[in-house]
């Protein structure tokens, strides 16, 4: 086992290294001069020049994409122009709002994904199946943004008056405030360092912090802003979850000691449940891990469409700034992410299933 | 979603296909037909072939001219259908006319045209360099496949959108640029399907036999190897066409991708998102034809994948 | 990850302390409550009002070595404790009024040197609220500040939320839960002039929409391609259908409210005609292909802004058979973009009035101070601007107006589109309510009768550091926060005291001597003298300053009103 996950490790190492190469190249290949592409029209010759010497811009390639290394890893994003702010700080900033939105999308997709997929496995060419299937096919192929939209519509606007109204943007009511909660159990944390970024961090995560404070009104309202974002964000999954999950456990369900297991007279949902679905559930956990890479992609989409400001949105603004401090860095940042998912499926993958760990 | 699904290539004899290529084609349309959703998929997509062939005919107007301004209509008018009590001394706009006075019915017709172009468009450059790739990667081995199948391994690093949106900053915004953008994005896929379908059949029989008369590495590549790969290229291909539109919708949407006023769905439903709740139907119609164009791809890839698939062919 | 992300969180660390050390020092002097009255004519503060650990005042002046730098400002003086004068090289009768202006603000001299000249997030000020909490991206929180030596604030807590659909702000106010939104988008007018529960307040149009153009790059370097595309836009037409009602068609650059604003000739009609055969004499007959570039952000003076571009886009092509290429830009960028001259071809920008004098519009368009945004200066216009702003008189500055007016219709560095008329809304509960002619809403004065009072605006705040920022919507925020020594009545235009209690010129108006209010109290608890006063504007004055940093080192509100800096670095 360990040799294996060593393996996968150094398996992953170049990649991390082509990440790297792949943002390098993207800041160098910006169009027009690279001083004031990061730093704004405005900056002055003095300052470039300042900037240049500092990132080594006037060095050989070579020795610029080592300086580049050396700064990604010593967490040095350089500072954005368009904020005036270190690009770390923002990324602090920002991910506690695409965090939440993710994990909601996620958890929304895999509760209801995962007993839709069940049921129309068991009741095959039931009703249950074709409307599940129609629907999960619509679901993949539904726009992101166009489905945000027409939730806004329905909930925020035809359901005013109503109980099911839903705010169609913005992450807390006004008025609705924030205790962190270090504030609350009296931490005396000091005002700058890890932990005080740790703790705003989590501060920021508007339900948990809730939850530690025990505000409930924070909880429900934030949970009342999220549910149509996480709805929109969560249809594709879950659509892929469902379709997953049916033919899993269609293959799983059609096995000889399946059959024997219900022919032996063990209750149907039990040996569903105990036998089938855990096999099943193998081949889902490749699909949720992969998943989330597209659940950061259509944050980008969610959260302009709801007017959130997360990772997504700010990246988009960047983008759009041509604020290249802010697109290199989170970039790079997400594909790594995205990297020690995948192993960490992997990992997972070969503990559940040791044959994998033989090839 | 569909990469790790090409299992059993293996399994299949690859001299038998190309004797009884026929009789395959035939079972598989016989399988294909045997399942509605797939025909329901099919046959949307010969729609949309039509409409996009004849939209300058079926369309009642120009995409880009402003009849409303000349009918003295107020921008982002209503639809007015006049089967269904709009009076008949209005003029009739289908679908209502956007904030520029233009017919959103006519837009819509001519975005289908946009939209499988870009479909096809995207996914033919993609098949042809990750087959390119793959072929030379899954042929050579050696450093080759690692150098080859590394670089994909980078590509596939990052979610694809935000790829593509990284690769449309450094090109500048444009559909041709986005265009590229979603077609570099989804080379990947289509380079490892093709390497695992050379890696299966590069050491069988006719291979070598090929190898042993003095066919060239050419000869036997693109002679004697690909054909091999076609099948999951098809079925890859069918389901990346429903992805690129779907990207190219999303890069419009935020303003990356088509520009005004070209008629691109995405762009069209990007622009009049602020409207949803004054004028719903420009946000309303452009997302369907969206997601109807999806999903015919996404139904008939389905289809076909279980069709050309005997192992799976009682599945569902 | 885990070792990167300890990096990212080392490097956080460093970055907060660093910035920790910078915090604002904090000094505590008690103003004698009864030195608050002190009569206005007194040039030296009583020596009762002094607190007796206090050194002697030492005041700080700033002067130009001569005028022949460019700008119009010879001297800032701290005559004394509590008295400012300001010496001009050149009479400038619009003095108060541009000086009440937001990015005149006063913020403690402390505080901006320990800030380095930007105190993008954390400005101290003087005014009726004081800024709580930034949730970038979020809300922006003020609160009541009790040391305001005005009227107090109404409301205890007072949040500004930004969305940039006019569709998700109304929204939000029919649902209650924001207590007012500025511009409801154009369809929705009716809508809230006929629900009971909103109230819908008209903005006076004192704004102008313009299509720019840069003169430096061809087709545009020809004075007859600009007349040309001058006479093919049908601006009625784009009034008619794209702006709100209370839009006019703008026949100037200045709308008419302002003094002297619309006077000589009007615009070139909409002659398309006219318009191809000049094109052609200019070589153009069969149209070019150039780029439209605009920012997709709703202003009052563009409701619209893509549906506007594609319009004159088809316009153009219709009339004139130029191929127009739409570029959308990011609203800072673009800004910058302008500003600096980058963006070639045509450009879709606005303006609205910060105070209500032709200087505010024509001098920071057209002036010597103007930034590159039309490309080179036209320097007849230059000149004909700045004998106009030295005379005192209205009616003495008509003529050249006139000529002004002639001249830019003449080399057509733009063209005058709109006026937009634009409107907030409030719900109908909310006391006080108003829209102000120069975007500056007031809210200390307004109450929904509860503790927190909810804005939504259309964007964020770039800084609350506005000495360097020009949108609106930065300014409106800094607005709560920071006072002038000037200001302009609440919901008006007209001049009245703020932190200067009184102000008296010398006859050829080129001297400025103002008297400081005695006993204000900053947020930071320090209290307000003269040097404070020469040090705000003295960083923004002088670009030697090592304080002249600012968000992006422009700062240009100073030097589109005063014209260019001191010591400037050579171009």
């Amino acid at each position: 086992m360990t040799t294996y996950i060593l393996r996968r490790i150094l398996a992953s190492l170049p990649v991390l290294l082509g990440i790297l190469f792949a943002t390098f190249a993207l800041g160098r290949m910006i169009p027009g001069d690279p001083c004031r592409a990061i730093l704004g029209e405005k900056a002055t010759d003095a300052v470039c020049d300042d900037f240049i010497h500092r990132h080594g811009l006037d060095k050989p390639i070579p020795v610029q994409f080592g300086i580049y290394t050396q700064e990604v890893l010593t967490g040095d994003f350089g500072t954005s122009f368009r904020f005036a702010k270190p690009v770390g700080d923002l990324l602090i900033e920002r991910l506690p709002t695409t965090l939440e939105l993710s994990l909601a999308a996620l958890f929304i997709s895999i509760v209801i994904g995962i007993p839709l997929g069940i049921i129309s496995a068991v009741r095959h060419n039931s009703w249950v199946d074709v409307v599940t299937m129609v629907w999960a096919n619509m679901g993949v192929s539904m726009p992101v943004f166009w489905l945000g939209l027409m939730l806004a519509y329905v909930f925020s606007l035809t359901l005013k008056d109503t109980p099911f109204w839903l705010p169609p943007s913005g992450r807390l009511t006004s008025g609705v405030i924030s205790t962190s909660f270090a504030d609350l159990w009296g931490w005396s944390v000091p005002a700058s360092g890890v932990w005080r970024n740790l703790v705003d961090f989590i501060s920021r995560l508007n339900i948990l912090n809730g939850l530690l404070t025990l505000n409930f009104t924070l909880v429900a309202d934030a949970v009342k802003h999220l549910i149509l974002p996480a709805v929109a964000l969560g249809t594709i999954p879950m659509a892929i979850i469902a379709r997953m999950t049916r033919s899993s456990m269609l293959e799983v369900l059609g096995q000889d000691y399946i059959r024997t297991a219900r022919a032996k007279g063990v209750k149907s949902w039990g040996v569903i449940l105990k036998h089938a679905f855990r096999n099943a559930l193998l081949p889902l956990m490749t699909v949720i891990g992969l998943s989330l890479g597209g659940l950061l992609g259509g944050a980008v989409l969610t959260e302009t469409t709801f007017g959130l400001s997360g990772v997504g949105r700010i990246l988009y603004d960047a983008i759009t700034a041509r604020d290249y401090a802010i697109v290199q860095a989170f970039t790079v940042v997400i594909a790594v992410f995205f990297v020690f998912l995948n192993l960490a499926v992997d990992v997972l993958y070969a503990y559940v299933d040791p044959r994998i760990r033989l090839d | 979603m569909a990469s790790d699904k090409t299992p059993s290539i293996a399994s299949l004899d690859a001299e038998a296909i190309t004797l009884q290529s026929v009789s395959l084609w035939q079972t598989t349309w016989h399988r294909l037909f045997r399942r509605k959703s797939s025909v329901v998929g099919l046959g949307i997509i010969l729609a949309l072939i039509f409409i996009a062939l004849t939209a300058q005919w079926l369309a009642p107007y120009d995409p880009i001219d402003q009849p409303g301004k000349a009918e003295n209509l107020r921008p982002r008018a209503a639809p007015c259908i006049h089967l269904l009590g709009c009076p008949a001394d209005q003029p009739q706009h289908l679908m209502g006319l956007d904030a520029n006075f233009r017919d959103e019915f006519s837009r819509l017709l001519y975005g289908t045209r946009l939209s499988l172009s870009i479909g096809f468009s995207t996914v033919i450059f993609a098949i042809i360099i990750g087959t390119v790739l793959g072929a030379l990667s899954g042929y050579f081995g050696g450093w080759v496949d690692t150098v080859i199948m590394r670089v994909m391994d980078v590509l596939l690093a990052f979610p694809s959108l935000l790829l593509a949106i990284a690769i449309v900053t450094v090109l500048g915004p444009g559909l041709i640029n986005a265009l590229l953008a979603i077609g570099i994005v989804s080379i990947p896929s289509y380079a490892r399907v093709v390497r695992a379908s050379v890696l299966s059949v590069r050491e069988m029989d006719f291979v070598s036999a090929t190898r042993a008369l003095g066919g060239s590495d050419f000869q036997i590549l693109f002679g004697r190897i690909l054909p091999n790969a076609l099948t999951p290229l098809i079925v890859q291909g069918t389901l990346g066409i429903a992805t690129a539109i779907l990207d190219a919708a999303a890069l419009s949407f935020l303003g990356l991708g088509a520009q005004p006023p070209t008629p691109e769905w995405g762009a069209m439903l990007g622009s009049e998102r602020n409207q949803v709740f004054s004028a719903p139907h420009l946000v309303f119609y452009p997302g369907l034809a969206i997601m109807i164009t999806v999903l015919a791809f996404n139904l008939l890839g389905d289809g076909l994948r279980d069709a050309l698939d005997p192992r799976l062919a009682h599945g569902g | 990850m885990k070792k990167n992300l300890f990096s990212l969180l080392s490097a956080l660390v460093l970055v907060s302390l660093m910035l920790a050390a910078c915090g604002p020092a904090v000094t505590a002097t008690e103003a004698p409550a009864a030195a608050t009255e002190a009569p206005a004519a007194a040039t030296e503060a009583p020596a009762a009002t002094e607190a007796p650990a206090m050194p002697a005042f030492v005041g700080d002046k700033l002067e130009a070595p001569d005028c022949t730098y460019g700008g119009n400002m010879k001297s800032i003086e701290a005559v004394d404790e509590y008295t400012v004068k300001f010496t001009l090289c050149a009479p400038d009768p619009a003095f108060p009024s541009k000086i009440a202006f937001s990015s005149f603000a006063i913020q403690p001299k402390e505080h901006l040197e320990a800030t380095g000249g930007s105190p993008l997030e954390n400005p101290v000020g003087t005014g009726p609220y004081q800024v709580a909490e930034w949730k970038r991206g979020e809300e922006l929180i003020f609160k009541a500040f009790d040391g305001y030596w005005g009227e107090k604030a109404k409301t205890p807590t007072l949040v500004f939320r930004w969305q940039s659909e006019a569709a998700g702000r109304l929204v939000e106010l029919q649902s209650g839960t924001v207590d007012g939104i500025d511009n409801p988008g154009t369809d929705d007018f009716a809508t809230i002039a006929a629900d009971p529960n909103l109230q819908l307040i008209n903005r006076p149009a004192l704004n102008v929409m313009y299509i720019g153009f840069n003169n430096t790059t061809a087709p545009f370097d020809n004075e007859m391609v600009r007349q040309a595309v001058a006479m093919s836009i049908d601006r009625a037409s784009i009034i008619k259908n794209f702006y709100p009602a209370g839009s006019e068609v703008a026949d100037f650059f200045t709308p008419c409210a302002i003094p002297n604003g619309c006077v000589g000739d009007a615009w070139y009609g909409f002659d398309p005609a006219k318009g191809k055969e000049l094109l052609a004499q200019a070589g153009y007959a069969d149209g070019f292909k150039t780029t439209l570039s605009y920012r997709d952000v709703v202003r009052g003076y563009l409701p619209q802004p893509s549906v506007v571009a594609q319009d004159i886009q088809s316009q153009l092509k219709q009339n004139l058979n130029i191929d127009v290429e739409i570029v959308v830009m990011e609203s800072g960028a673009f800004l910058d973009a302008a500003d600096s001259g980058t963006i070639q071809g045509m450009h879709l920008l606005g303006w609205g009035a910060d105070y209500p004098d032709q200087t505010n519009f024509l001098d920071y368009h057209f002036g010597a101070g103007s930034s590159k945004q039309f490309g080179n200066k036209y320097e007849d216009i230059v000149a004909a601007l700045k004998q106009a702003a030295s005379l005192a008189m209205d009616a003495d500055r008509k003529p050249l107006y006139e000529q002004a007016n002639a001249l830019i219709k003449q080399h057509v560095p733009m063209i005058p589109v709109a006026h937009g008329g634009s409107a907030v809304a409030f719900k109908s509960t909310v006391q006080g309510g108003h829209a102000s002619p120069l975007g500056n809403e007031y809210f200390a004065v307004m109450s929904n009768g509860g503790d927190t009072f909810v804005w939504m605006q259309n964007a964020e705040p770039i800084s609350l550091y506005c000495a360097d920022e020009t949108d609106g919507e930065s300014l409106r925020a800094c607005e709560q926060v920071t006072e002038s020594l000037l200001r302009y009545e609440v919901g008006g235009t007209a001049v009245e005291p703020a932190l200067a209690e009184s102000y008296t010129a010398n006859a050829d108006l080129t001297e400025w001597t103002f008297t400081l209010r005695q006993g204000v109290q900053f947020h930071d608890g320090s209290m307000l003298d003269a040097n404070d006063v020469v040090a705000s504007l003295v960083l923004q004055w002088d670009a030697a300053n090592p304080l002249h940093k600012g968000n992006t080192g422009g700062f240009s509100y100073w030097s589109g009103l005063f014209g260019p800096f001191l010591n400037a670095p050579a171009q």
